[in-house]
Formats: C-alpha cells, structure tokens, sequence
C-alpha cells in the first residue's frame, strides 16, 4: 500500500519530498487538501479536516496507517 | 501629505476611540489597539533611526504574523513604501526587486509596491497609494457591512491584496482581526469561531479554492458555524456555478460576496449572491469609489480612487494599460440590464492557481535555462480544487532523461512555489506559429 500512495501522490505533488519525516511542514494548504482527496476517491474513505494532521501526514507511513485505520472502519 | 489621508491616520483615530480592544489575534496572542499603535510607533521611530525615509521602498517578506502587520503599517508611519513579497520568494529574486525599486522614479505619496503576474511573463510592482488603500477601505465598509463587532478572519497570503485588503476596513472600523496560517489546518480555521471572548460575528475572505477545500473537507462544521458567520468574500478567480449553491444551501443567513477586484484596479466591484442573482460570473455593481465600463474590445475598464499609481520602474508598460485615470483590464466583461458587471474569462493566457495568476511564459522562460530542456510550453490543468494549476510539455535535450521532479526542483530555485508546475510531459514537439512563437492557440483548442 505505501509504495502504491507513494506513486500516486508523487505524481500529483512533484515538488513534495516524500522520503521526509516532516511531510507535512513541507506541504501548503493545496498539498493537504490533494493529498486527502486523492486517497479519500483511491481507497473509497471518508476524510475530512480532522485527520488533516502534523501527525498523520508526518510520512509515507502514518499515511499508509491514517488509510488502514479508515479502511478498518467502513462498514 | 495632508491630514486624514493615510490608513494610519484612521488607524490612530480608532486606537483612541477603543484603545481595550482586541485588533490582532494570531495564535494564543491577542493585541489590544494601544499595544498595536504602541509597537508601530516604536518600530516606525527605529525604522527613520536605521535610515527610512519618505518613500523609499523597504522589502518585507509576508507572513501570516502581528509581526509582520507591525513592520508594514511601521513602514508607512517612517514615510517609507512597503515592499511585502511573497514569505518563499527565492533571495536573487527579492534582491532584483529592491534594486529595480531604489532606482525608479516612485510618485509621491505611494504607500506599497504589491508584486503580481502579468501577460508579458515578467512579474511586475504594482505601486499603491495611501490614497487608494483608503478608498479600498470605504469601498469595503459601505458595501459588505463591516462594523465593530465583527472577527475579520485572515486565511490568505497577507502580500496579497485578496487578504491585505481586508486588514484596512477591519481596524478602521475597530473590529478584530484574525490571522490564521491559512486553509492547511482546518480545524486552526475553525477554531477561530470558538476563541474565548470571541464577538460570535464573523467575516472572511477565501479565494474559490479555499471555498472548495472548506466545503470538500469541512461542510460538516462549516454548516454548524453558519450562524455566526455575517459573511463571506471571494474572488480573485471564477467560482462555479454549483460550488455558488453548494455555499448557499450550507450557510443559507451569511451574505457572501463575489467581488471584482485585482491588484491594479482595488476593489471594484462586489455582489452578495446569497437569496437573489445566484449567478456566476455576476460581480455586481461598481462600489462608492469605483467607475466600469466596457471597451468596445469586450474588455473591463475601471476609473477612480482605487487604481494603481502604476509599473514600479516600468512607464511604457504603465501606459499601455494606465491612460487618462482608466485602467484597461484583461478582462473579457459586460454589464447587464441591471449594471451588473458580468465576467467572462480573461483575453490573455495567464493561469489562475486559486488566485495567484502566472504567466505561463515566465514559466516557461524559466525552464529553458535547464540544459536538459530543448523546447518547453506551460499550460493549464484543470484541477478539482485550485480550479487550474501549471502543466508543462518539455522536449529534451538528445541524451537528456525526462525527470519531472529535476525540472520541478530546478524551476523551485527560479520561481514562487505557486508558479512551478503541479504536471509534467514528455512531448516530441512543440508547437509554434510561422514566426516561431508558441501557438497558444493549438494548445487552448487540445486543452483537458
């Protein structure tokens, strides 16, 4: 799952360097919202502002785990 | 300068009307008047200490801070001509500018140089008057209803005049301003509406993608805050017709404008399409300050007390759009039976990423200095929240590898970070006219 997030939101944000533990400091307002709505249509999930976060956007991996812990709740 | 004309001078006045109260909240902070007037003083009197004098141009990279509101009215106080820039803007870039600006010939009461794109490709300083930045206020004040009890929040870049606008009315009619750091953090947005002490009233400006990100990922608690907003600006790029209703259904009580307004002409135009003419493209009437009219090319031209002054350093280019106290816009337009200004699009190829406009040939000027690109052409994308974003089809260079994140590292060190592009493409030509200038044509006729 992570590399396929990676290639995806890499191919929307070029300028992000996703290898980064600090991801969201180096997004802007843009990034964020493709970001979310990008895995939000992906994997089917609800997001919204709440999860918009320093700490599931920190990196590649808590973002795997914001999208693993939505996908736990669907019914 | 004669009394009662600058922004400052009705600033002091409501310093002394309401000395308690809150102007500036950013973060847990808060600044009453007294200490707002207090530390501009302070900061004015070393500004002349250090060498600022009456209009001389002073660079200050914005910020969403009290600070920096502090350092640009503390300009104007020591007679000096604030320079905000973008808070990224590469350092060769913010030191062309302040030497552009020490060199050229700045008309006398000029208050700013604010820094937008244009249809030639270079960005250009546009030069503000004390008078105008008044006038913007009264404009704002007459027609959208700012009063004392509001809580102004600022989401917008403050070197922009979407947002740096809206500080003017706000502390010339004594309400509060709040600065947040902008839509990334939502819910420090929402949060906005529960401070403590809070005046429960409250107004901002988003430009359309920033309506979209608060109805896409916070319609939910933008729904539960409707009752508290009073209203809501937008501008600076279209806003849908179905994003329009959308916002009247979530906040069906709040006035929410579509204003007319660019850094060259100030506010213009403004109509609250809230219960009636939900239409869009409708920018309503000219404001108090403020004349339209249409060219017999289709094209928006305004008159009055808001327009620039002009180019910083640039006269012919002042001349082709500033002549007789009309600026000649862009803008495809018409006024309807009820002198309502409609839009319809711009006859020029500039982008417009959520409210920043550019230039796609500074883009692509920018990309043809990297070895690697043999021939380049910057387009726009469509995209679901900024509404377009920069898109650019590159030739290589033979032996070059195609690498869109080297070009887009290489065009960041160049560039604003708005105006790099968000897509890349490989392509095996270009096209071009007979006389070898893209055919911006070939590529609005295949747009996606």
């Amino acid at each position: 799952m992570k590399n396929e997030i990676r290639s995806m939101l890499e191919e929307a944000l070029p300028l992000v360097d996703f290898d980064s533990d600090f991801l969201f400091a180096e997004l802007d307002s843009l990034g964020v919202t493709t970001i979310l709505m990008l895995l939000a249509e992906h994997y089917d999930i609800r997001l919204d502002h709440r999860d918009a976060t320093p700490k599931n956007l920190k990196n590649l991996d808590s973002i795997a785990a914001l999208v693993k812990s939505k996908l736990k709740e669907q019914p | 300068m004669s009394h009662m004309r600058t922004f400052e001078d009705y600033l002091w006045q409501t310093t002394n009307r309401c000395p308690g109260k809150t102007a500036i909240v950013c973060g847990d902070a808060e600044m009453t008047y007294a200490r707002l007037w207090e530390c501009i003083q302070a900061r004015a009197d070393q500004l002349r200490t250090e060498g600022l004098g009456p209009g001389m141009p002073r660079a200050i990279r914005a910020g969403q801070t009290a600070g920096f509101l502090v350092e640009y009215l503390a300009t104007h106080l020591a007679g000096g001509v604030a320079m905000p820039m973008e808070h990224d803007i590469p350092d060769e870039r913010l030191h062309e500018w302040e030497d552009l600006a020490a060199r050229a010939d700045i008309p006398d009461g000029t208050a700013d140089i604010l820094f937008t794109t244009g249809t030639t490709g270079k960005s250009k300083g546009v030069m503000i008057s004390h008078e105008a930045i008044v006038a913007n206020a009264e404009n704002l004040m007459d027609a959208q209803g700012f009063s004392p009890g509001l809580t102004f929040i600022i989401c917008g870049p403050l070197n922009h005049i979407g947002s740096l606008s809206k500080v003017y009315p706000t502390l010339m009619c004594g309400s509060t301003l709040h600065i947040t750091s902008g839509m990334k953090d939502l819910s420090a947005f929402f949060a906005a509406f529960d401070r403590p002490g809070g005046s429960g009233k409250f107004a901002t400006f988003l430009v359309p993608a920033g309506l979209r990100m608060l109805m896409t990922l916070g319609g939910g608690k933008l729904e539960a805050c409707a009752d508290a907003i009073d209203f809501i600006e937008t501008g600076a790029a279209p806003l849908g017709q179905s994003d329009m209703e959308r916002l009247c259904r979530l906040l069906p009580k709040t006035r929410l404008y579509n204003t007319y307004a660019s850094t060259e002409t100030g506010i213009i135009c403004t109509h609250d399409f809230n219960g009636k003419k939900c239409v869009a493209g409708c920018l309503g009437k000219p404001m108090k300050h403020s004349e339209i009219f249409i060219t017999e090319e289709g094209t928006v031209a305004c008159r009055g007390k808001t327009l620039m002054s002009g180019y910083v350093g640039d006269p012919e280019l002042t001349a082709a759009v500033l002549r007789d106290g009309i600026l000649f816009t862009r803008d495809n337009g018409a006024i309807d039976e009820e002198g309502m200004l409609r839009l319809g699009g711009r006859a020029d190829d500039v982008i417009n990423v959520g409210g920043f406009k550019v230039a796609p040939s500074e883009v692509e000027d920018a990309a043809m200095s990297m070895p690697d690109i043999e021939d380049c052409v910057c387009i726009p994308l469509y995209h679901p929240v900024a509404g377009q974003v920069p898109k650019l089809l590159v030739v290589t260079t033979a032996g070059s590898v195609f690498d869109k994140k080297k070009i887009a590292r290489f065009l960041h060190e160049k560039l604003e970070t708005y105006k790099v592009p968000a897509a890349y493409e490989e392509t095996d030509r270009i096209h071009r006219t007979y006389n070898g200038k893209i055919d911006r044509g070939y590529y609005r006729a295949h747009a996606k």
